[in-house]
């Protein structure tokens, strides 16, 4: 066996060919050739002459009948059961994750000794929709949703609170077996509601409808401006 | 004094023959005509090309100025005359003066010659084939000055890019075109349509006829720079090609003569091949020749060319783009050798009148 130049340490490697393309004949090769460039032409006249396959929508006008996919990431959101209670709790790792520092979790310590959220505060100006933060939560808690008509004339506007609710979590609550006891507790609560601005009625009104979302004219801009918000919860 | 001034004696007092100032003023009529037509052309065509190119790609195109953005190219056009007309500091400015005119005069004085309709002719010439190509020579002329004027890397390299892949496929239009001389026995544009009165020669032609008919449509794809073939302006490797540095209203020149000459190569191949104006008819079938008759020429000559350009932007929209070698293979491996074998069996096919209703 004759010395091989091509080796990888001791493997030689000089009969390793890589695999070519096989090359046919001219004519064959012409042939499909034409036949592969009038498929192509087949498929640009199809969708041609069938106007069923336009993808663009015709946004402002067609706003009462426009579908958005529920896969579009445009609003985080926290996730409530019908009791309006939050899978939340405060564990801090969505923002630990957040690559844009975008979400800030303001947690407390309260009746039932645990860690419970008070605040979720979203920062939605420096927020790139990556979905990290719904993939890191260990308890479900938030999720994306389709709702993209978020427009504002002032940055301030982008910081969103996403809860109303502060106390203890569901899954504490779950935890009681006395229902009585459970509402003892909810109430012992004293909830501060959110000073800051609101953006396009959305937090003041739960559910926000896609269909018929307020007019822009509507913003109400509060006075105390959200920095202060901020500043105030630190 | 005042009998004088009148408008009948003015040519005696201005010392020319009326000959000569009906000559003139015919110049004038046919100037300002197809002025207004190149305009109302380029229009039609640019919306045309926005449109189709947004259907085959699953889009609307321009939708919100007017009826489905139909004032869209008028607005554009209006924005193109209002722009700032740059002109680089390093540039030959003669050269970069010139190029957008002779570009847009080379498919100017093509129009003259093609026969819209029995009576819209602005000049019939004897020697229309040869007339058509050494005019379409000029329009390269325009590239390379545009490209060598710019002074840019990018325009010079499209502006080479333009010239070598005109040239070559000019060889191909001509051996295509000659097929047709050779079947009609005349070069006169208006006598070719006419010898098509009894069929087509795309069909007339026992298969010479397609082979040259595809050849044209390659070649004429090729001369028009456009996509498989827009190595000249490739704009992920050229920016824009000979025309980078251009703006404003000679880019709109540029633009302008590129869509004229669409609808040019259009006219040519239905003139030579698909009957020019005339109807579609069969042989001696009276009865269907006068049915076919009933649509006027004009129609029939709109609707063939409608249809070539509406290929046309189609092979645009669909196929990718070829590279230079593969480009230049094909003309003078494929295309050429081709052609003059086409050439050859037409030549065999007339000499034995076997085509048909010969």
């Amino acid at each position: 066996m004759s010395e091989s130049k091509y080796t990888i340490g001791n493997i030689d490697i000089s009969t390793v060919k890589s695999k070519r393309p096989i090359r046919k004949g001219t004519l064959y090769n012409l042939v499909t050739g034409f036949m592969s460039l009038m498929k192509g032409m087949k498929i640009t006249a199809y969708y041609f002459f069938h106007t069923k396959e336009v993808v663009t929508e015709q946004y402002p006008e067609n706003r009462e009948t426009l579908k958005i996919s529920e896969r579009f990431r445009a609003e985080l959101k926290l996730k409530k059961d019908d009791r309006g209670f939050l899978n939340c709790t405060g564990c801090n790792i969505c923002a630990q994750n957040c690559p844009n520092g975008s979400i800030e979790v303001i947690a407390m310590k309260g009746e039932t000794n645990k860690k419970e959220i008070d605040r979720y505060i979203w920062h939605m100006d420096s927020c790139t929709f990556c979905n990290i933060c719904v993939q890191v939560c260990p308890y479900d808690a938030i999720e994306m949703k389709p709702n993209f008509e978020s427009s504002a004339l002032d940055r301030r506007l982008y910081i969103y609170q996403l809860n109303k609710y502060a106390g203890p979590t569901k899954k504490n609550l779950d935890k009681l077996e006395d229902p009585a006891d459970m509402q003892r507790l909810v109430n012992l609560i004293k909830r501060e509601p959110y000073k800051g601005p609101i953006p396009l009625g959305m937090q003041q009104g739960e559910e926000h409808n896609f269909n018929h979302p307020e007019p822009v004219k509507k913003i109400v801009v509060k006075k105390e401006t959200a920095k202060d918000v901020v500043k105030k919860d630190v | 004094m005042n009998a004088n001034w009148s408008l009948s004696n003015l040519t005696e007092r201005i010392n020319m023959s009326s000959v000569f100032v009906e000559q003139l003023m015919w110049v004038a009529v046919g100037l300002i005509g197809v002025v207004t037509f190149i305009s109302l052309l380029a229009l039609v065509l640019v919306y045309a090309e926005r449109k189709i190119c947004a259907h085959i790609q699953c889009r609307l195109g321009p939708m919100r100025v007017g009826w489905h953005g139909i004032l869209q190219t008028l607005a554009d056009g209006i924005k193109l005359f209002l722009k700032e007309d740059i002109i680089p500091d390093e540039a030959d400015r003669l050269l970069y003066f010139l190029a957008p005119f002779f570009c847009l005069v080379a498919t100017l004085l093509s129009l003259l010659v093609i026969p819209l309709s029995p009576q819209v002719q602005i000049i019939d010439v004897n020697i229309g084939v040869i007339y058509l190509g050494a005019v379409s020579g000029f329009g390269i002329l325009g590239v390379i000055m545009a490209g060598w004027g710019s002074n840019n890397k990018w325009s010079a390299l499209g502006a080479m890019r333009a010239g070598a892949q005109m040239v070559s496929y000019e060889i191909s239009t001509t051996l295509s075109l000659l097929v047709i001389v050779l079947f009609v026995g005349s070069l006169q544009l208006s006598e070719i349509v006419l010898s098509q009165q009894e069929g087509w020669w795309i069909w007339r032609a026992h298969g010479v006829g397609v082979l040259a008919f595809i050849l044209l449509l390659i070649s004429s794809v090729a001369e028009l720079n456009r996509t498989p073939f827009d190595l000249a302006e490739g704009e992920s490797e050229l920016t824009a090609g000979f025309h980078t540095e251009y703006s404003g209203v000679r880019f709109s020149f540029f633009f302008l003569a590129e869509f004229i000459n669409m609808f040019i190569l259009a006219a040519m191949m239905s003139t030579f091949f698909l009957g020019g104006w005339m109807p579609f008819h069969i042989g001696q079938l009276t009865a269907f020749n006068a049915a076919m008759d009933l649509i006027p020429p004009a129609i029939w000559f709109i609707g063939k060319t409608s249809v070539m350009i509406f290929v046309f932007m189609w092979i645009r929209w669909t196929f990718p783009r070829l590279r230079v070698d593969q480009l230049m293979k094909l003309e003078w491996q494929v295309l050429m050798p081709l052609g003059f074998v086409n050439l050859f069996l037409a030549a065999i096919v007339v000499l034995t009148n076997f085509y048909f209703f010969a």
